[in-house]
């Protein structure tokens, strides 16, 4: 009898599934098989955490997810290649002056939106001018002066300041270019952006999928390979993943390093896609350096001797990290080594603990951390550990809106916090350099409120200097001052963020610049992304 | 009678809506950080501020709201900047779908199961649909859920993991995308109704006139369904009346965990994201179904107990 029930149960399974035809927008089309040169045709379904806010790069705030749905529409002038240096996109060029307080960015000709209007200079100032006036991106573009026409299809950027790494910023949201219709429409381009990409808008239901088609008329001859793309909103990572292994996506963006080390077991079947270099955020402790008992640099120097990297490695991340002593990883080029940084010596920290306490009494403060499981493991053991050098620390929870509230504000002592992934250390600028450090209950960019001299100089040397040898020594005297100074307790490289494909996934990071240059594989965070123009799919 | 359950209705929304605003307005965390992420200046928030009126006093945002509410504006989104209204009514079939079928599964499973623990109360059949009852009640919905896509998706491949497919693009694809959500959302209710369907039916076939049905010939088969059941479903019925706030609660869970687009997601996103106005629409939406749905519930009582009616 209960043999019989499953076996009518699962016959009206199989017969409505069969009986249902091919689900809509869901299953790939058949694709040449076996040849490992590129194919054209097929169709990706590719899973992410969470949807949108928005399409539109001057209204909408970007996540990493976003930059994933809007780039397959929107390009962007500059792209960053797979060294790690900037390179043209939709620009054909972008020249500094001597001082490099003047840039032109010259467009390459032939470029048209899906809208059929053409990509000019005028165009271009016009997007740039809209982001200078947007209230989400008004503040980076803080050295720009003015937009100036020089040409048809040249636009030239006056800057109050030397500003070497401009052009990083243009590979961002920022550079990202829409058509006329859709600065004249914000609205709509929320929603529906008209920009040069390989691919259109086809279908959005929000929070549930946006499928994008193929732009017949895309300025990259023989590109994009893919016919379509679904990208399917799917917020539970555990059910993202079971997706995946029941055949419903072909790819998914995860932060779990439970499925990289799963599905990168599953070499046959699955490929598994992690950031590298600057592109990898840091985890840390961050420290408001303006309140007690932080403000004090033994304090902060005995948190982070008290600090067992490893033991927390091992634990939130299965070993997969690696230790951070900085904002920048070592496999990156502007990483410095520096023995100095307060590496886990309970000794060292319990001696530093007992030093403040004979000044100025007991240690405690309050430290932040969201609700989710593994950030409060994390948080539970640096309390542990921290309590074990004499620092009392109680944990409050709070949600990423409070989190970032207070975080901006300067209403908290320490928080969970992760940062420091920009394609340039110039990035980080606004992070980092005093001026943008201001009082608690003031919006401050500077979250730690570090005011250090020494370190905002090196800033604004590396912001301007064009010397690249020069540049490197600004950035090492960042890392040092960082080192002595603990804003942060690092943690480690956060790059259990990944990609993970089914085998017939191919071309994740093999994404080829226009000049012919390698792109970055994937960048991003928490979760990398990547260009869709080169993906394709084999049936093999 | 109507015209009483609408002022009852009124002041429920009432209290419900300026409750609900007053809860949200002491969450901690700014809405414009959200709408402007970290780099906004002080002067762009202070703007923002002030254009979405957050500059007001509580109380004069909640009457200038309520006012909008009564000319059917549910106003606009912080986020999306799409109006309210417009929100909801693209996600409201889908919770309607999830919440519909679960109940049909539900129902449909728990009636024979109670009939059949009643029938055979006390024997082993009955023990067995008792354990089984207790084990769906403890077992929480995330991880029933996680269960049942581990068996039916990634081992037998016989139904889609997660995603959506809406009503009007395929009906079929449709059926298989709600299902295990539903299934899923359903269970906890299963359990619940089949315990109280099958006390309400062992006290009723105790019943004198049950006795008598029985002394005149009647078949048990038909004593049970023609003549126990209807009376026995009085406390189902309220049930499943009241049980619609616990299922709404539960499509906040089901809804994230299969990756459907419907209003509990859009809670749960408006709440993150301190969209206080999406969230207002979304409460009233569901206050109004709530006590619609237990009016219906009353309506349905006199139909399925004659008793009732004439009283």
């Amino acid at each position: 009898m209960k043999r019989c029930t499953i076996l009518l149960v699962s016959m009206a399974l199989t017969a409505l599934v069969a009986c249902s035809g091919p689900r809509p927008v869901a299953e790939p089309e058949a694709t040449s098989s076996g040849s490992v040169s590129p194919t054209s045709g097929g169709r990706l379904v590719y899973g992410l955490s969470a949807d949108a806010a928005g399409f539109n790069p001057v209204t909408d705030q970007f996540a990493s997810q976003s930059y994933s749905m809007v780039s397959t529409m929107v390009e962007p002038l500059v792209s960053v290649g797979a060294d790690g240096v900037w390179k043209p996109y939709l620009a054909q060029s972008l020249k500094p002056n001597q001082n490099a307080d003047e840039w032109t960015i010259t467009v390459r000709s032939g470029i048209t939106f899906s809208d059929g209007t053409p990509l000019t200079g005028e165009v271009v100032k016009a997007n740039l001018e809209a982001q200078k006036a947007s209230p989400l991106t008004s503040s980076v573009f803080g050295p720009v002066e003015s937009f100036e026409l020089a040409g048809p299809s040249a636009v030239k950027v006056k800057l109050r300041q030397p500003w070497v790494a401009f052009p990083y910023y243009l590979a961002t949201q920022i550079g990202m270019i829409v058509a006329s219709a859709s600065l004249a429409d914000p609205k709509a381009a929320s929603r529906t952006p008209i920009g040069t990409g390989a691919f259109t808008l086809k279908q959005y239901v929000p929070d549930s999928r946006m499928v994008v088609t193929r732009n017949a008329n895309y300025w990259r001859k023989g590109l994009p390979y893919l016919d379509e793309i679904e990208f399917r909103i799917l917020p539970d990572s555990q059910t993202r993943a079971q997706t995946l292994e029941s055949g419903g996506v072909d790819a998914i963006a995860t932060t779990r390093d439970e499925d990289v080390v799963k599905f990168g077991a599953l070499k046959d079947t699955y490929t598994v896609h992690r950031a590298r270099g600057m592109a990898v955020p840091e985890y840390m402790f961050m420290l408001n350096t303006a309140v007690a008992p932080l403000d004090d640099v033994r304090v902060r120097r005995a948190l982070a001797y008290a600090t067992d990297r490893k033991a927390v490695i091992a634990t939130l991340r299965s070993g997969l990290t690696e230790e951070a002593d900085g904002p920048w990883s070592k496999d990156s080029p502007w990483y410095a080594p520096g023995g100095d940084y307060p590496g886990y010596d309970l000794a060292k920290a319990t001696s530093l603990v007992k030093e403040v306490e004979a000044e100025k009494g007991p240690i405690s403060f309050e430290l932040l951390s969201t609700p989710d499981p593994n950030t409060m493991q994390g948080v539970e053991l640096a309390q542990d550990m921290w309590r074990k050098a004499g620092i009392d620390v109680t944990i409050k929870q709070a949600d990423q809106a409070d989190l970032i509230n207070r975080a901006v504000l300067g209403n908290y002592k320490a928080t969970v916090w992760t940062q420091f992934s920009a394609a340039d250390p110039d990035g980080e600028y606004i992070w980092l350099h005093q001026s943008y450090a201001q009082p608690v209950g003031s919006v401050a960019l500077n979250f730690s409120r570090i005011k250090d001299a020494q370190l905002s100089s090196a800033l604004d040397s590396g912001r301007s200097n064009p010397q690249p040898d020069v540049r490197k020594k600004d950035y090492a005297t960042v890392q040092q001052r960082l080192r002595e100074l603990v804003p942060f307790v690092f943690i480690d490289h956060l790059n259990v963020g990944a990609v993970i494909a089914t085998g017939k996934v191919r071309g994740i990071g093999e994404t080829v610049l226009p000049d012919g240059d390698k792109a970055l594989p994937l960048t991003g965070s928490p979760v990398p992304y990547h260009p869709f123009s080169q993906i394709w799919v084999s049936q093999r | 009678m109507i015209l009483h359950r609408l002022v009852r209705l009124a002041v429920v929304l009432l209290v419900v809506t300026f409750l609900s605003y007053v809860l949200l307005n002491l969450l901690p965390g700014d809405p414009t950080t959200q709408i402007l992420g970290l780099s906004a200046t002080e002067e762009a928030r202070a703007q923002l501020r002030q254009e979405l009126g957050l500059d007001q006093p509580l109380l004069i945002r909640y009457a200038a709201w309520l006012g909008d509410l009564l000319t059917g504006d549910f106003g606009t989104s912080y986020i999306t900047r799409l109006p309210v209204a417009e929100e909801l009514a693209e996600r409201l079939p889908v919770t309607l779908e999830l919440l519909v079928v679960a109940q049909a599964v539900a129902l449909g499973l728990a009636i024979p199961v109670g009939v059949a623990a009643a029938r055979r109360a006390g024997r082993a059949l009955d023990q067995v649909l008792t354990a089984v009852s207790f084990a769906l009640l403890s077992t929480p919905v995330f991880v029933l859920g996680v269960l049942l896509i581990l068996v039916f998706a990634v081992t037998w491949r016989l139904l889609p993991a997660t995603g959506w497919t809406p009503l009007s693009v395929d009906v079929g694809w449709n059926l298989t995308s709600v299902l295990l959500p539903a299934v899923t959302l359903g269970c906890g209710q299963l359990a619940v109704y089949a315990r109280l369907l099958r006390t309400d039916l062992i006290a009723t076939l105790q019943e004198d006139y049950i006795t008598l049905a029985r002394a005149r010939g009647l078949s048990p088969r038909r004593i049970l369904w023609r003549h126990a059941l209807r009376p026995s479903a009085i406390s189902l019925v309220t049930a499943v009346g009241l049980n619609l706030g616990a299922l709404i609660g539960g499509t906040v869970i089901i809804e994230t965990l299969f990756g459907l687009p419907g209003v509990g997601r859009l809670i749960v996103d408006s709440i993150f994201s301190r969209d206080y106005l999406t969230v207002q629409g979304s409460v009233v939406l569901i206050s109004v179904g709530y006590v619609l749905v237990n009016f219906a519930v009353d309506l349905v009582y006199a139909a399925v107990d004659p008793r009732i009616r004439r009283a």
